[in-house]
Parts: C-alpha cells; structure tokens; sequence
C-alpha cells in the first residue's frame, strides 16, 4: 500500500488525536455497557467491543483500530469478567475467548480499514481522473497558450497545490515563462532546463527552499521537436503521481504543438494572400503599362516596315518614336522590377544551374545593345553549378553589360571573367572609360544614384539598385571598383553551397546506336 | 507566304491592328477575336492553321484556351506575353502552345516567329524530318550520326536523344519539364540540373560559341528552343 495514503491522512488528521478518539471509543463502550453488565451476557458483550473496532477502523484508520482491538480485550477483561477489577483470570476457557475475541479484533479491524483505504483511494483517483478529463477538455479548446497555462495551474492546484511554470521556447530558443507565478522555482534552473529539454525523461531535483518540496522539470515532447518544458513543485509525499505528470505533459505539449501549428498555418496564410495581392497588383501594373507601349511599338514599327516606304524624315521620326517607346518600356520594366524586388521578400525560383547559359541567356536578350563592344568571356565553363533564380540572375547580367556599354567609349572591350574562391563564386563585369566616380564608389548601387549624373546616357540609377537587392536575396555581395589598368568593373559574389552529384555518362562510340 | 488563316485573339484594338496589318501584307488572312469564348468559337468557324493569343485576355487564363483548342486541333499557337510572367509561361506552353513573344515586339520578330511556326505546322516528308543541318552540323537520324565540319562527334545515349528531342521541334519553346519528360521519363525536380547540364554539353559540342549559342537557345525560367 502507497505510503502516501497514511500521510495523506496523517495530514488530515493529527497522530494523537486519533488514537485519542479510539481510546474514547473503547472507553463510551466500557462505560455504556457497565449499567446493563447484569442483563448482558459476556458474548453480547463481547460484540459491542468487535462494533467499536470496525467503526474506529472505518472513521479513523487501520492503527487506531489495533488500539481499539488491545483496549477492547483489556477493558472487557477488566470491567467485565469476573473476578472484576482485576486482570486474573479464573476460569481457563475465558483465557481462549480473549485470544479470540483479540484475533478476531484484529482482523476485523484490519479488513475494514483496508476496505475504507480502498474506498477512498478509488476517490482520490476519480478526482485526478476527473480533473484530467476536465482539464483534457479545456486543453482541447484553447486557442491561446496563456490559456494553457491557466487550465494546467488551476488543475496542479486543485488535485496537489502543487504551483507550476510553464515555459516555451521563444523565437530566438530561449526558455521562457507564459507567465511568471510565484513557487519555489530556483533561479539556478536554467542548467535543468536545458536538460529537461534535450531529454526525454523528467528531471527533478529539490526546490532549495526549505519548503521540502522537489522541482520536477517535465519536457513537453512534440512531434517533431521539443516543444518547451512544464515546472512542477511537489511535495515529498505527492511524487509517485510520476505516471500522471507524463500524461499531463503529454496533454499540455499536444496542445501547445496544435496551437504553434495554428499559428504557422495562419502565418502561412496571410503572407499567401498579400503575396498574392503584391504580385497580381504588380501584374496587372505591368500588363496595362505594357499594353498601350506594345501597341505605341508596334504601330511605329509597321510606320518603319511598311510598304510603300514613308518619306525618308517620315520614317526616320517613326523609328524615332519606336526606339523611345522601347526606352520607356524598359524603365518601366526597371521600376516594376525594383516595386517587386522592395514590396517584400524576395521569392527566390532557385535551381541549379551553369552560370553560362545565365550569360548566354543575357546576351541573346541583349541582342544588338552589345553592339559595337567586343566581349571578352572567361573562366565560365568551369565554374560549378549554382543555386540561383535564373530570371532574376539574368536581369543582373543584362544590367551590368547595359551599363557597361553605356559608360564605355565605343569599340571599348567589355570583359566578363569569373573566378572560384573557398565558398563564393566572384563575377566581374569590367569595361573601359572613364570608371566610377570614385567619391561615389559606395553610393552607385544606391536607388535613384546615378554614377554620372552629368552624363547624357538614359538612365535613372535603378540598374545597378536591383543587381543589389536581387544577389543580396541571393546572399551574395556585391562591390564596385576601379581597376588599375583603368575603366570601371562591377564585381558580384555567389555562395557556392553544395551542388548536387552528377553522375557522368559514358560516351558511345561513334556511328554507334543510341 | 501561303493562304493559312491566323486567328489573332487579343483584346488591345490598336495591337490587332498593327499584328493584322503586317500579317496581311505577307499575304496571310487573318481573323479576329477579343475573348476567349469569342475565341473558341471563331477557331471552330475558321479552323487556323495558326493561332496568335494574348495571355491576358479579359475572361481568363490563355491555357485554358490552349487546352481546349489542343483537343481538336494540332495548328501552332503562339502565345503574346508580358516579361515577367515566367509562370504563366510555362503553363501555356505546357498546356500545348508552341511558342511565345514577349511584349513590346518588332514586325520582323512577329513575323519571323509566324513564319517558323507556319512552316513547322506544314509538316515536313519522314525523308527530309531523318536529316537536319543547321550551321556546320549535319545529324542524320536513320545512321545515327553526328557530323560536325564532316566530322563525327561522340554523343553519349542521354545528348543524343536530347539533341534528337529537340531537333524534332525546331523553333518551339519546350518548357523544362516536357523535355525532362522526354529524355530522362519523368519531370521530378531531382535531376533537372542534368537537362542544363546535357544542354551545355551539346552547346560545347556543337556551337561555335558556348557561352554565346545559335541553336540551343535558352528560354529562362521556361525552357529551351532549338533553333535551325
């Protein structure tokens, strides 16, 4: 039998105080019984003895019992059997009814007691049952932890006053309470903490206060990690409820997990809805600017096209026209670009890729614009493969090689080289002229900076801003840059992060099938 | 050029007029659409043999009307788009267009594309679809064989059947994962760094300039167009 269950009533009910209403038991018998000793006969005498034995054991408890069976057989024997007064014993077969009278005593006493104890530890523990239930129930609908935390101190205080702590990890991993409560918590705990939340199994060491109590430090375990840890202060004689504590961390982690998941999915949630909100707003921005420039395009385009052949002036105004529709197309590309780049974060298509055909993809789109600027290409074909969104890495080639013809007298040589380092890829982007300013060496890549505002060039400083925020999305970096051997150079780097395997193939020999 | 109907469905009046009237100087007739239902119902009244669609057409996704359109008829569509719809892109090509032109376009891109497309759409004789040449490279399918300059060139299994994937379809944009489907049977995004890779093989092989190809031309963020 639980030790626990004589404390429980050991704290119920002090020691000498009921051992004192035994002895006043055996004593009211005694004493109620001793008007009547010439009408009763020893063997009623005897019963109302057994019948103060089971009542002391079924009020007062399993000792007091024992007490009331000894007291019992002294007092009968004394008081009632002759000779009275006195312990002698005259007659030999009384001797044997004592004995039995004490057995009997006993074993009565000691089956109801137990049968009370029985009775009222299936009590206790529908209490426990119920409370789980209850607070089961109360876990299942909450929809905050702050409510957690409420429904689990109110249980751990109703079932063993026993004061709580609940602690979940914030963003940045650290411990921390929902709320504060005060209990005899060490300040020291951090070191239990952090085992309780790499372990599996309860912790418990004592409070340190005095109190007698015992810290048990329970790890809530998620399903994919753990999910915080609950502080429970017990009492010595409350610690084999080691079972129901893990239930009840299993109760309170399920519950913390659904509502961390909650709140996952409805942060999902909303940043799908105002992405989508974002790029469909851009798009329809995009389509209608597009529109009405595709059409001013074409129209002069057909004007130039066009048979038979306009006038000369005529023709030359119309290819005018087309040319400058394509250069505000092409801000406007850049200012969507930048909206869509600054509206939030970036979301990368990232893949595996050769940075050689990014560049190949770029000169192709590029077209006739890199007229008139031979291009130098190195070190392309060997570098690894890269993780990157092609669409956006392109726009940055395109970018940097626009600027390069821009800034660089015509016939000058626009060298792209790239080199492998220990954990980055560097590409360069080098042209002649004139080169940066160098005061404003660390302001070209800022939004509307312009390198040379005297300039007649177009532009409005928006090229170099998105190369920026598109390799930073990246996590890259990039740089500008005035070499020696003079002109300007734009250098940008690329995490090289770990390229999948590639399994090579073997050739077939040649005229052979495939 | 040839007697072809062109049904052109856009939305935007000044940009039918401009795509009509240089289509009707090559001699083409073409017919006109706004919407996508218009549209379905003209493609079945007139039976094009190529169809120009806009992608942002009032009543909905382009796709949805390639979709429909494929179900009876195998005429080319070359879809008109604005930059930046990468996604959009790959759905419609996907969904069975051949080709795209991103807004704003020249007359002479407009027509180049139109002329491709209609050739393609002709069908070549199985003699002539067995041999393909394009700048120095000679691929004879019945042998097998690869020459460059007169020479032979080793392919491995996996370039040869991508260069003879895409030889099939010169001038169609194929979206990375049709190609991934044909050559390697399946589009999981685990091996689609091989398609860029077997690419960039055959661009060494057979381009005079890798870094700057002529043939293999990538399309980013959508795919590759082989290109006689």
């Amino acid at each position: 039998m639980p030790l626990s269950i004589l404390l429980t009533e050991g704290r119920n009910c002090a020691h000498g105080r009921r051992y004192g209403l035994a002895v006043l038991a055996c004593g009211v018998v005694a004493l109620g019984l001793l008007p009547f000793r010439t009408h009763l006969d020893l063997p009623n005498t005897v019963m109302f003895f057994l019948l103060s034995v089971v009542i002391v054991a079924v009020t007062v408890g399993r000792g007091p019992a024992v007490l009331t069976s000894v007291l019992g057989v002294a007092l009968f024997d004394f008081l009632f059997v002759p000779p009275r007064f006195s312990f002698e014993v005259s007659y030999a077969p009384h001797l044997l009814t004592f004995v039995v009278m004490l057995v009997v005593s006993l074993l009565v006493g000691q089956l109801t007691a137990g049968l009370r104890l029985m009775a009222s530890e299936a009590a206790r523990r529908e209490r426990v049952a119920q409370g789980l239930y209850g607070l089961a129930r109360e876990l299942a609908g909450a929809v905050a932890v702050e409510q957690v935390d409420e429904s689990v101190a109110r249980f751990l205080q109703d079932q063993w006053q026993a004061p709580c702590r609940l602690l979940l990890p914030a963003p940045d991993e650290r411990l921390l309470a929902v709320r504060e409560r005060s209990g005899p918590f060490l300040e020291t705990a951090s070191v239990l903490l952090t085992q309780a939340r790499s372990g599996l199994r309860p912790l418990r060491v004592p409070a340190g206060d005095g109190s007698g109590r015992h810290v048990h430090a329970l790890p809530l375990a998620g399903a994919t990690r753990n999910r915080g840890v609950l502080m429970v202060a017990l009492e010595e004689g409350d610690e084999d409820i080691g079972p129901l504590l893990e239930a009840l961390a299993a109760l309170v982690s399920t519950a913390v997990e659904r509502l961390h998941f909650v709140e996952v999915a409805q942060a999902a949630q909303v940043e799908a809805v105002s992405e989508r909100l974002r790029s469909s707003i851009l798009s329809a921005l995009s389509h209608d600017v597009r529109t009405p420039l595709t059409a001013l395009y074409g129209l002069a385009d057909s004007l130039v096209v066009g048979s038979p052949p306009l006038p000369d002036e005529a023709r030359d105004i119309a290819g005018a026209i087309r040319d400058q529709a394509l250069r505000v197309n092409g801000m406007v590309g850049n200012l969507l670009d930048m909206a869509r780049l600054q509206s939030g974060p970036v979301h990368l298509r990232k893949e595996w890729q050769p940075v050689e055909e990014v560049v190949g993809a770029s000169l192709q789109l590029l077209g006739k614009a890199l007229d008139g600027h031979p291009l130098r290409v190195s070190g392309l074909a060997e570098l690894p493969l890269l993780d990157l969104d092609a669409v956006l890495i392109e726009r940055v080639f395109c970018n940097l090689l626009e600027n390069a013809t821009k800034y660089s007298p015509p016939g000058a040589p626009i060298v792209l080289s790239a080199t492998t380092g220990a954990s980055t890829v560097e590409l360069q982007v080098a042209s002649g002229g004139s080169g940066f300013p160098p005061d404003k060496l660390d302001r070209v890549f800022e939004l509307f900076e312009r390198g040379q505002p005297e300039t007649a060039e177009p532009g409005m400083g928006i090229g170099l801003a998105i190369c920026r925020a598109i390799i930073e999305a990246h996590g890259g970096s990039i740089r500008a840059f005035n070499p020696p051997e003079g002109g300007g150079c734009v250098a940008f780097c690329l995490p090289l992060g770990n390229p999948p395997p590639i399994e090579s193939e073997a050739l077939v020999l040649e005229g052979e099938g495939a | 050029m040839n007697d072809a109907m062109i049904l052109l469905i856009e939305d935007e009046r000044q940009i039918r007029r401009f795509v009509r009237g240089a289509l009707e100087k090559e001699g083409l007739r073409v017919s006109e659409a706004e919407t996508r239902r218009e549209g379905l119902v003209e493609a079945g009244r007139c039976q094009p043999g190529l169809v120009i669609l806009d992608l942002g057409l009032p009543d909905g996704d382009g796709s949805l009307f390639v979709a429909d359109f494929r179900a009876w008829s195998s005429a080319p569509v070359l879809v008109l788009s604005a930059r930046s719809t990468e996604h959009d892109k790959i759905g419609v090509l996907d969904a069975g267009a051949d080709d795209y032109l991103t807004k704003p376009f020249s007359i002479g891109e407009l027509l180049a594309r139109v002329r491709a497309l209609l050739r393609r759409g002709r069908g070549r004789p199985d003699a002539e679809a067995a041999r393909v040449v394009f700048g120095e490279v000679e691929v004879d399918f019945s042998l097998h064989q690869v020459l460059r300059r007169g020479e032979l060139v080793r392919l491995t299994p996996l370039e040869y059947r991508l260069l003879a994937v895409l030889a099939a379809n010169p001038g169609k944009v194929m979206t990375h994962r049709q190609l991934l489907q044909a050559v390697w049977g399946q589009a999981t995004g685990d091996n689609s760094h091989y398609l860029r890779i077997y690419v960039g093989h055959l661009r060494h092989k057979l381009e005079d300039d890798p870094a700057q190809p002529r043939h293999f031309l990538t399309e980013t963020g959508v795919g590759y167009r082989f290109q006689l």
